[in-house]
C-alpha cells in the first residue's frame, strides 16, 4: 500500500512541526502549509489522500476554505483539528462538511485512529464490500460470510451487523440501534433488540460483537 | 440558653419538663415581640393614616364645639330665658316667692352638672341697676346687658361666659357658665355622642386600612419576591413591568445593579475562557512534540521522563477542558433549552466514554429507564454525565465497574453514579463541590473542577446532588435530581 498523503493546515509552528513529524514517523507522507492561499496551490499541484485542517488561520477562516474544498474536490475526507470545542462549533464544522473533528489538545493515538477510520472510509471500503478481521458483507447481495463460510441472517439481523461494522471500533447505541434496525422503532418490545442480537450472534459467532451493558454494541477493530 | 442544649436524664422529670415549656413559650413570646417590634413599612403607613384621621376627627370636633357652644350650649337655649323672666315678672310684688321660685328653677337646671358651684351655671336678675335675683353661686359682679350676646366676663378668681335677655318691665336675665377647657371636655364628655364614635371605629377602621395598604403594596411584595428566588447566576432584569412610580426607581436600581455585576461577571468569564482557549495550542504542540519524541526513542529512562511530561500536559489539558467548560456552564443562557431524553443521552455519553473505560480496564454497566425527559441544554448535560462518569472511571479500582442507573422518583429523574473507590469522606461531601478543592487523600490527579461543573450544571437545570456511600458500603455514589418534564 503507498504511502497516505496527507495535507496538514495548521498555523501554529510548533504544532504543526510536531503533528508533521508524527505522522512521518508513521509513514505518511505529509506536507504541510500555514496558510489557505498555500493550501490551494498545493491541492492543485498534487492530490492527496486526507486534509488536516485547522480553524483560525491568519489569512482565513478554515470553514471557508471547507466549503470551497467540498465544492471543488468532492468527497476528499477533511478532519477538523481545532482548538473551539462547543457544541456548537462541532456542529458547524460537521455541517459545513468536515468528516472528524478533533478538539485541540488530542493524543496522537486518538489522531492516528481518526486518520486511519477516515482512510479507510475512503479507499479501504468500495461502497459495496464492508470486511473486517474474519467478517464479510456485501450489500448489494446483502450476503455475510464469516471466515469465508456463507450465513443466512434475517432482514432485521443484517441491518444490525451491517451498522455495527460500518462503525467498527465505535459503539452503537441501544437507541441508535433500536431506531435504525427495529420496524417500529424504539418503544415496542423492549427486549427485541436483545432477541435481535442473540440470534446474530447464534449465526455468527461468539468473539465478534462486544456488548457493553445498557449502553450498546461495537465490533472491535482488533480482537481483544 | 437554648432549649437544645438541655441535656435532659432520660425520662425527663416533670420540673424538667416544666422548665421546657417555660423556655419554648419564652421564646415564642419573644419572637411575637421581636416581630411586633421590627420597623416595618405596613405598620407606618397604617399609623400615620389613623393619626390622621384621627387629627383630622379632633379638628372638626373642635370647630364644631368652638362653633355650637362656644362652650356653653345652655347659654344660648331659648327656652331658658323667658322661664326666668316670666317667673320673675310674675312675682314682682312678692320678692320672697321669687327668690324661692328662681332658687328651684336654678337648682332644677345645674341638678345634671357638676357639683362645685363655681362650675354650675348661674343666674342673676335684674332691673336697671337693682339686683333682683342672684343664684348663690353667681358673681359678685355689678349688672350687666351684653344685649343677647355671649360675652366672656372676669371676675378676679374666674373666667366665665356670661349672656342677658331683655324681658318685659326692664328685667333683664343673665345666665354664667365657666369659660374654660374643662367646660370643653365637659361638653364634649356630656354630649358623647361626638366622641363615641370615634372610639368606637377606631379599632374598626383598623382593619380595612391594613387590607388596603396591604393590598396597595402588593406590587412592592412581588419584586421582592421575584429577586428572592433569583439564583445567583440569574441576573437578568426583573419582570417587573408595571412602573409604579415609588417601585420603579427601585427596579431600575436593581436591574443597573444586576446589569453591572452581570457585566462584570461576564468579563471575568470571557477572560477565563480566552485564557484557557489560548492555552489549547501551545498544549497541543507540546503534547505531540511529546508524543513523536516518546515514540521515536528507545531508552527506558528517556522513555519514563517523556511519559511524566506527557502525563503532566494531560492534566493540564483537563484542567483547561474544565475550566471552559464551567466558564461555560455558568453563562448558561447561551445554550437553548429543550427536551432531553435522558437514556439516550446516557447511552451517547458512556458509549463515548467507554474507550477511557477500557483503557483503565473499567466495565461500564447503565440502566436506564426509557422514557424519561427533561428540560436542558444538551451541552451542558453531556459535561454533567462526562464528569461524573470520568470521575468514577477514573477513582474506581482496575478491573471494577461502573454503574450508572437511571430511573423516575416521583415528578424526577434519579440519576446515579457508582464507582467501587475509595469515596469521599462524609466530612468532606460539600467541601468537594468547592472550584480546586481536591480530598487530601487522593493521589489520583484531577482538576478540582469535575464537581463544581456538575453542580453547576444541575442547579441550572433545577435540580440537586448529593454524594452518599456507595451500595454495600465501599465506593462512592452520586445521585442527581433533575425536575422531569
Amino acid at each position: 500500500m503507498p504511502a497516505m498523503k496527507i495535507l496538514l493546515i495548521e498555523d501554529d509552528l510548533d504544532l504543526g512541526n510536531g503533528v508533521r513529524i508524527a505522522l512521518t514517523d508513521q509513514g505518511m507522507d505529509v506536507v504541510w502549509t500555514r496558510q489557505i492561499a498555500a493550501a490551494w496551490h498545493q491541492l492543485s499541484q498534487q492530490p492527496c489522500d486526507l486534509v488536516l485542517l485547522d480553524l483560525g488561520l491568519p489569512d482565513g477562516d478554515g470553514l471557508q476554505l471547507l466549503a470551497r474544498l467540498r465544492r471543488e474536490h468532492g468527497s476528499l475526507p477533511v478532519l477538523i483539528l481545532s482548538a473551539r470545542d462547543a457544541l456548537q462549533d462541532r456542529l458547524n464544522g460537521l455541517d459545513s462538511g468536515a468528516d472528524d473533528y478533533l478538539v485541540k489538545p488530542f493524543e496522537l493515538a486518538e489522531l492516528l485512529s481518526r486518520i486511519r477510520a477516515l482512510a479507510r472510509r475512503s479507499y479501504g471500503f468500495d461502497g459495496e464490500l464492508l470486511s473486517l478481521r474474519g467478517l464479510q458483507l456485501h450489500m448489494p447481495t446483502r450476503r455475510v460470510s464469516v471466515e469465508g463460510q456463507p450465513v443466512e441472517l434475517t432482514v432485521s439481523e443484517y441491518e444490525l451487523l451491517r451498522l455495527l461494522m460500518m462503525r467498527a471500533g465505535r459503539i452503537v447505541t441501544r437507541r441508535t440501534l433500536e431506531e435504525q434496525v427495529l420496524p417500529g422503532g424504539p418503544g415496542n418490545a423492549s427486549n427485541a433488540l436483545d432477541v435481535h442480537m442473540a440470534n446474530l450472534r447464534r449465526k455468527i459467532g461468539d468473539g465478534w460483537v462486544r456488548t457493553v451493558r445498557g449502553v450498546g454494541y461495537v465490533i472491535d477493530q482488533e480482537t481483544r | 440558653m437554648t432549649a437544645s442544649s438541655f441535656r435532659l436524664p432520660p425520662p425527663p422529670g416533670p420540673r424538667a419538663a416544666l422548665v421546657l415549656v417555660l423556655v419554648r413559650v419564652g421564646r415564642g413570646l419573644r419572637e411575637a415581640l421581636l416581630a411586633v417590634v421590627r420597623p416595618s413599612l405596613v405598620r407606618r403607613l397604617l399609623v400615620a393614616q389613623l393619626a390622621l384621621l384621627m387629627l383630622l376627627w379632633v379638628l372638626g370636633i373642635a370647630y364644631l364645639l368652638h362653633q355650637g357652644g362656644r362652650a356653653f350650649l345652655l347659654l344660648q337655649s331659648k327656652q331658658i330665658y323667658p322661664t326666668i323672666l316670666a317667673i320673675a315678672d310674675d312675682t314682682d310684688s312678692t320678692p320672697e316667692r321669687r327668690r324661692q321660685a328662681l332658687d328651684l328653677l336654678h337648682a332644677s337646671i345645674v341638678e345634671e352638672y357638676d357639683t362645685s358651684p363655681e362650675r354650675q351655671p348661674a343666674i342673676l336678675v335684674t332691673r336697671g341697676t337693682q339686683v333682683l335675683y342672684r343664684s348663690r353661686n353667681a358673681p359678685e359682679i355689678p349688672p350687666l346687658d351684653t344685649g343677647g350676646a355671649l360675652v366672656t366676663v372676669s371676675t378676679p378668681t374666674q373666667r366665665l361666659h356670661a349672656r342677658t335677655v331683655a324681658g318685659p318691665h326692664g328685667l333683664r336675665a343673665t345666665m354664667f357658665g365657666p369659660n374654660d377647657g374643662w367646660n370643653l371636655l365637659r361638653t364634649i364628655y356630656s354630649d358623647g355622642f361626638y366622641l363615641m364614635p370615634l372610639l368606637a371605629s377606631l379599632p374598626l377602621l383598623v382593619l380595612p386600612a391594613w387590607l388596603s395598604i396591604r393590598l396597595a403594596m402588593r406590587p412592592w411584595t412581588a419584586v421582592a419576591r421575584e429577586v428572592a428566588r433569583r439564583g445567583p447566576q440569574e441576573l437578568a432584569p426583573l419582570a417587573y413591568r408595571d412602573g409604579h412610580r415609588e417601585l420603579a426607581l427601585m427596579v431600575d436600581a436593581i436591574n443597573g445593579w444586576m446589569r453591572r455585576v452581570a457585566e462584570s461577571a461576564q468579563r471575568e468569564r470571557s477572560f477565563i475562557a480566552d485564557a484557557a482557549h489560548e492555552l489549547r495550542t501551545p498544549l497541543a504542540a507540546m503534547l505531540v512534540n511529546v508524543e513523536a519524541l516518546r515514540a521515536a526513542t528507545h531508552d527506558e529512562r528517556e522513555r519514563q521522563l517523556m511519559t511524566g511530561v506527557l502525563s503532566s500536559g494531560h492534566r493540564a489539558t483537563r484542567l483547561v477542558n474544565q475550566l471552559l467548560t464551567l466558564m461555560r456552564s455558568d453563562a448558561a443562557a447561551a445554550e437553548p433549552v429543550v427536551p432531553q431524553e435522558l437514556d439516550r443521552l446516557l447511552q451517547d455519553r458512556l458509549a463515548a466514554l467507554e474507550g477511557l473505560a477500557t483503557a483503565r480496564r473499567v466495565e461500564l454497566v447503565l440502566s436506564a429507564e426509557a422514557g424519561l425527559r427533561i428540560a436542558g441544554q444538551r451541552g451542558a448535560m453531556e459535561s454533567l454525565v462526562d464528569n461524573l462518569v470520568e470521575n468514577a472511571i477514573k477513582y474506581g479500582p482496575p478491573g471494577g465497574e461502573v454503574r450508572v442507573r437511571l430511573r423516575r422518583e416521583g415528578g424526577q429523574a434519579l440519576l446515579a453514579v457508582e464507582d467501587q473507590g475509595p469515596g469521599v469522606p462524609a466530612a468532606l461531601r460539600e467541601r468537594v463541590f468547592d472550584r480546586f478543592f481536591r480530598d487530601p487523600a487522593q493521589r489520583e490527579p484531577g482538576s478540582g473542577l469535575g464537581l463544581s461543573i456538575a453542580r453547576s450544571v444541575v442547579a441550572g437545570h433545577g435540580g440537586r446532588i448529593v454524594l452518599a456511600e456507595a451500595a454495600g458500603g465501599h465506593g462512592l455514589r452520586v445521585e442527581v435530581r433533575l425536575p422531569l418534564l
